[in-house]
């Protein structure tokens, strides 16, 4: 193509100077005192410079008419595709390069005949005007093909081959507290989307390869000064596209007055979905969509980032806001988790939300993202806090039957079992908080070997937490009158704890001593119990006087009966009783059978000669064998297996 | 942390300072001057928020910087209602009567205007699209001489401003959101320029079915002046600042395109004229009133002042864009008015370019002043001891 100065002809400037030289001729030849001579040739060159003029102006015609010809060619391209049906880049690239040739033309006339506007020229002024009118009909229509190509090109994406839905945080108690007596039993994995932590996840989406479409029609656009035009269209439809894929997500807007009334399963499954959606949204979504307008837009100074920003802007002020609901609302033990998911997904996002808004004009949204990471973090503190108050506050009026392991217990253990995954998290979260117990127990008297885990500030606030646990467990232990039942209580929720503790990260931040310390505390308890249900029992089959071979048969029949009534007694009372770990049970029975075993066998064994059936109603085995329904956690009696 | 610097740098400089000054002087004096110092800064301000002048342009009733000079006022009274409340006094005050059943409802307000808060923001959206509509109509008759393409490239952005300012609450909150078509059926349309059957405007963000009108109306629950001896304690600025409350979020929703607004108009501030530093507010509600009742059943986008320019201009344009359209040309006349106008087009233009965000920035940081407060306060409460069951 000519450069636009050639577009149209100068004759203009031609004019110009004719007209000048004309008019300097008139003023001489107006002067009275002039030769003949001279008058005769002003003459001459006035009739001349007029043919000259006539020359010119039949000349500039034909220029004009050539840029008619022009704008008419450009004008037949552009108006058939206003009666056709058909959109312009649907149809071939052929006619889609043909039409921004035909607008380049039209562009360079307008240009052309505007710089020429100093002379009142009707006919140039009319050209000028049609060939905008063109020029507007064709701008016009590149924004509809704009947004047509935006619309039907759009790329639907599954969030699931984004991110597998792996469960990384495992499991997690999606229960209240408050529903502490209930088995635990409902397990329900989290829908946490774990992506390969780095992973910057990238789609299309608008399909690659009418990219280069869209971004001819943004050069035409931005050259022709109808770039507003452009933006307008083009964060329109990505606006819109993106709230449909916010609504896709399954995301819908609540009102902050909502999320505070909201049942707590219903909010845990809604800060869930929060937690997936933000990566979503700011990892594969965003990302993309800044790309795509960078794609189209680059180059163009902050028009790019104006645009990403008006695009996303509502949507991203949607998940803060949600964000910001929850942390506001009552710092419920329960929500620790899902709080500690949401903070943890925040502080992961940061530095991506930090460079897709790092524009000026985005420090807005760099700002709300930091101040909700902060009081996420500040209501992840409290929930923590009230965990605590929720353990040590938990009462019981009545004690737990069969003194088994507490349901607060299995509560408080198998959700701090979650903690090692957040421990990062909690480290930071809790380095200034004071776990407010006793030294003696957060400090960890561990000798030089410490490891740093073990002295973490959240290995504080574990052992701190099971500290509170525990006085409310000896605290429980207390509701039941029979001493021996208290030692099976704390023995079986010690143990418990223990277990817990072994059986998991938490080991590492509790320590080995502090495993050694609580695996003698619950032999201890059962050495009490021992002591406390088989004293007196035992006691029977004691021999006053270590000196005598024998002792009198009425003695012997007494003291049978004796150790049958209170071992029959036990066994009743203990069955009912329930030890549930197995391992614990039959170690437990064990050891009680070399106590109580032993001891009758040496009674009986020492008065051989009275043992006759009326006498001894259980035989060692009998006895033996009894122990092991000891603690089965339903009550039964000897009476009725034996008659008496 | 960056943010707070940020914020620091930014956002309620001045706020912050006149805080302190408060705060100190509070500390100091009795409760009694306190509250009267309360009352006399609220009426000083709202005072002048009533003498705007019209004509000033700038600082005209409803314009941005009035709005804002409004958000700025209100966070000056929030500091130092909270300073009267939370620290000069026994803290154990505001667990008992009547305080123990004024806060909780106080709080509850509170979580209502930050709702509304966030469809203010929201419908700051919305303007900020009326702006650069409105761009480029000054865009395309600024240039000379007017043909008839520039005057079409006007009318079409005309066409899109108006009917986005004039799409009802109710269309752009629930339907408009569900299902919008990008079609724009090409046969048999004559229009040269079709404007898409899509303007951006609210969509659906608060939530289903939420409404600024009833979500107003619900503030003023309760919200009773206080009667006899209540009157001279602390339940009189707790009622102050509900008030206040209740007005700032009025005016915003009457400014800015909002969710549902039906029944905006016959919301009834349960002020008495007697007391001195409610006189203004009374004053300025009712003059907002008035404006909202004529607009109210043309539909309006909203009162904020630099758009009632926008629309008032835009009608203007448009006409001129008709008869340009019917009549082939203009008179030389009629093309240097146009041209005057949208001169005066890019005068609301200027002002959104360089107001809208700081007032949004601002609306944000109000939102965060009430949280931060109804957690100091949820906290007092809680210490206090007699911590009622979890307030919302």
């Amino acid at each position: 193509m000519d450069g636009c100065q050639s577009g149209v002809p100068t004759y203009e400037g031609d004019l110009h100077v004719v007209a000048a030289a004309h008019h300097i001729v008139k003023a001489l030849g107006a002067t009275k005192n002039l030769s003949d001579d001279l008058r005769k040739i002003l003459i001459d060159l006035d009739s001349h410079l007029s043919m000259i003029t006539s020359n010119i102006d039949s000349k500039g015609g034909r220029g004009l008419v050539d840029v008619e010809e022009r704008l008419d060619q450009a004008e037949r391209k552009i108006m058939r595709w206003e009666t056709d049906p058909m959109m312009i880049w649907d149809s071939g690239p052929k006619e889609a390069s043909d039409y921004l040739e035909a607008v380049d033309e039209t562009g360079k006339l307008v240009d052309g005949l505007r710089g020429l506007s100093v002379h009142e020229n009707r006919k140039q002024k009319e050209i000028l005007h049609r060939a905008m009118n063109i020029f507007q009909t064709a701008m016009s229509r590149l924004e509809e093909e704009l947004i047509h190509i935006l619309v039907r090109h759009g790329q639907q994406f599954e969030p699931k081959n984004m991110y597998s839905r792996s469960i990384r945080k495992d499991i997690v108690y999606d229960e209240s507290f408050v529903s502490v007596e209930d088995e635990p039993t409902k397990e329900t994995s989290s829908q946490n989307c774990s992506n390969d932590e780095s992973g910057e996840c990238i789609v299309d989406l608008v399909h690659a390869d009418v990219i280069p479409d869209i971004k001819s029609i943004a050069k035409v656009m931005f050259t022709s000064n109808y770039g507003p035009e452009f933006c307008e269209a083009f964060i329109s439809v990505q606006k819109e596209a993106l709230e449909q894929y916010f609504s896709f997500l399954g995301t819908e807007n609540l009102s902050i007055e909502d999320v505070l009334k909201m049942e707590w399963t219903c909010l845990s499954s809604k800060m869930n979905k929060w937690t997936w959606s933000m990566k979503i949204i700011v990892r594969v979504y965003l990302a993309s969509e800044k790309q795509l307008c960078d794609q189209v837009l680059g180059g163009l100074g902050s028009v790019s980032s104006y645009c990403f920003l008006e695009i996303s802007k509502a949507t991203i002020l949607c998940l803060l806001n949600f964000g910001e609901a929850v942390a506001m609302g009552p710092h419920r033990p329960e929500k620790l988790l899902r709080l500690l998911d949401m903070y943890e997904t925040l502080a992961d996002l940061l530095r991506d939300i930090d460079t897709l808004f790092s524009e000026e004009a985005g420090s807005f949204i760099q700002l709300q993202f930091h101040e909700l990471l902060e009081r996420l973090g500040e209501s992840a503190i409290a929930a923590f806090k009230a965990f605590r108050v929720a353990i040590s506050s938990n009462g019981s009026l009545y004690p737990f039957a069969g003194g088994g392991v507490h349901p607060l217990n299995k509560y408080v253990m198998n959700y701090i079992r979650m903690f090692p995954e957040y421990w990062n998290t909690l480290n930071l979260l809790l380095k200034n908080q004071h776990p407010g117990v006793a030294d003696q127990v957060t400090k960890p008297d561990y000798g030089p070997d410490t490891s740093l885990l073990t002295s973490c500030p959240m290995a504080y606030h574990l052992r701190s937490i099971t500290s509170c646990l525990e006085s409310n467990l000896h605290k429980k232990s207390q509701l039941y009158k029979d001493e021996a039942l208290q030692h099976i209580f704390l023995m079986n929720n010690i143990h418990y704890l223990v277990q817990k503790v072994k059986g998991s990260e938490l080991r590492l931040f509790f320590g080995d001593e502090w495993i050694r310390k609580h695996n003698a505390m619950f032999q201890q308890h059962a050495m009490n119990y021992e002591r406390a249900t088989w004293s007196s029992v035992v006691s029977f089959l004691k021999d006053n006087n270590p000196g005598s071979s024998s002792m009198l048969k009425s003695t012997f029949k007494e003291r049978c009966k004796g150790f049958s009534i209170a071992f029959e007694e036990v066994y009743k009372t203990q069955t009912s009783w329930s030890i549930p770990d197995p391992q614990l049970r039959e170690d437990l029975q064990i050891s009680t059978s070399l106590k109580v075993v032993l001891a009758y066998r040496t009674f009986l064994g020492r008065n051989l000669a009275y043992t006759d059936e009326k006498c001894v109603k259980h035989t060692v085995e009998h006895v033996e064998n009894s122990l092991l329904d000891l603690f089965g956690g339903s009550s039964r009696s000897l009476r009725n297996s034996r008659r008496w | 942390m960056p943010a707070t610097d940020y914020q620091a740098s930014f956002l309620g400089r001045i706020s912050i300072r006149r805080n302190q000054v408060i705060a100190m002087d509070g500390n100091h004096e009795q409760e009694l001057q306190d509250l009267e110092l309360f009352s006399k800064h609220v009426s000083e301000r709202f005072a002048e928020l009533l003498s705007s002048p019209d004509d000033v342009p700038f600082d005209a009733l409803l314009s941005i910087s009035w709005l804002r000079k409004l958000l700025d006022f209100f966070l000056c009274c929030e500091a130092e209602f909270k300073g009267i409340l939370m620290m000069g006094n026994d803290p154990s005050q505001i667990s008992k009567p009547p305080l123990d059943r004024l806060i909780p409802e106080f709080l509850d307000r509170s979580v209502k205007a930050l709702d509304v808060c966030n469809a203010v923001t929201n419908g700051l959206e919305s303007v900020r699209h009326y702006q650069k509509l409105a761009e480029i109509v000054v865009s395309a008759l600024e240039q000379k001489p007017i043909g008839d393409g520039q005057s079409r490239r006007a009318k079409k952005a005309l066409t899109s401003l108006i009917s986005a300012m004039n799409v009802d609450d109710k269309e752009c909150s629930a339907a408009k959101a569900t299902e919008r078509s990008w079609s724009f059926s090409r046969r048999g349309v004559s229009s040269k320029d079709r404007v898409p059957e899509h303007f951006r405007s609210v969509s659906n963000h608060v939530a289903k079915n939420w409404s600024a009108a009833k979500q107003i109306q619900a503030m003023t629950n309760n919200l009773v002046p206080p009667r006899g001896a209540e009157g001279s304690g602390l339940a009189s600025p707790v009622y102050t600042m509900s008030v206040i409350m209740v007005f700032v979020m009025w005016a915003l929703v009457a400014a800015i395109p909002c969710q549902e607004r039906n029944g905006l108009s016959a919301i009834h501030f349960p002020a008495p004229k007697q007391l001195n530093w409610a006189q203004s507010i009374i004053g300025l509600h009712e003059k907002i009133g008035e404006e909202w009742k004529k607009k109210e059943k043309k539909g309006t986008a909203g009162l904020l002042d630099e758009m009632q320019k926008m629309e008032k201009l835009g009608n203007i344009l448009m006409g001129f864009t008709d008869s340009f359209q019917f009549h082939g040309d203009i008179t030389d006349q009629k093309a240097e008015e146009a041209a005057a106008h949208a001169a005066e087009l890019a005068e609301p233009c200027r002002r959104m370019e360089e107001g809208l965000l700081p007032l949004q920035m601002q609306i944000r940081e109000v939102f965060h002043r009430i949280v931060k407060t109804r957690t100091e306060l949820l906290n007092a409460l809680d210490q206090v001891g007699k911590s009622s069951p979890p307030l919302l």
